[in-house]
């Protein structure tokens, strides 16, 4: 089984989700748990940075589709940033291009977010 | 596995790499479809798949038991899908996207799921 490692980090604000190798049906079950974890605390400006995964299928797509209406609803974005052509372009062939914010960089991304975070 | 071999094989037949991997990414959703809804995820059971080669280009099969799919002909809706809070039902999106024809079907008792993508004019 190819591997898969997911960290996360709070930066301004942002609940920014690393995904490294290789995302299909038998590792989905972690990236969601840890997409659920950040939206039952609250945290509903979300970035995936991708900058790491080799590999998705639909099924790590599924979930980034199952909880985005969700998040929107109450404020925030699930936004992704720095993947490489390949794992872009299968988000591209089911159509996420048109509907996600799909970002360059990871900083670009927050500046993004910063933009809708209200101040304090 | 066969994700692997499935792009060796499209690579070896001069797929171009990008059309090899895409080709594979396939083959993933079909066997993931496979176990995940017509075997319940359980383990143990059997997928056959075979690949047929020719100039015109890639013809590969896979033959299993089980229940038999429930593919809608229904074009996938992006946008219902998201405000259903769907979770599942981008893999055939995908296969049908990559592929040039996706077809279920039953060969003497056995499901048949056949993917073809054919060699593109030069």
């Amino acid at each position: 089984m190819k591997s898969f490692q997911i960290r996360t980090k709070m930066i301004n604000g942002v609940a920014v989700l690393y995904l490294k190798g290789h995302l299909d049906a038998h590792q989905v079950a972690r990236f969601e748990k840890e997409l659920v974890r950040m939206i039952k605390e609250s945290n509903f400006n979300i970035l995936i940075n991708g900058q790491d995964l080799n590999y998705i299928t639909s099924a790590g797509m599924g979930i980034i589709m199952g909880y985005i209406d969700e998040v929107r609803e109450k404020g925030g974005d699930i936004k992704l940033c720095a993947l490489n052509e390949r794992v872009h372009e299968t988000f591209d062939l089911v159509g996420f291009t048109e509907i996600y914010d799909f970002v360059a960089d990871e900083q670009a991304a927050i500046e993004k977010f910063s933009s809708v975070i209200p101040k304090a | 596995m066969v994700v692997e071999l499935t792009r060796h094989i499209a690579t070896l037949f001069q797929f171009p790499v990008t059309e090899a991997q895409k080709i594979s990414l396939a083959i993933d959703e079909a066997v993931t479809n496979v176990i995940k809804h017509s075997y319940g995820n359980e383990a143990g059971h059997e997928i056959r798949i075979e690949y047929f080669l020719d100039a015109a280009g890639m013809r590969i099969r896979l033959l299993y038991q089980g229940l038999p799919p429930d593919i809608s002909d229904e074009e996938v809706n992006i946008g219902r899908m998201i405000k259903k809070k769907k979770k599942g039902g981008l893999g055939v999106k995908l296969m049908k996207t990559i592929m040039d024809t996706v077809t279920y079907s039953t060969i003497d008792g056995e499901n048949c799921c056949e993917l073809v993508k054919w060699r593109k004019a030069n």
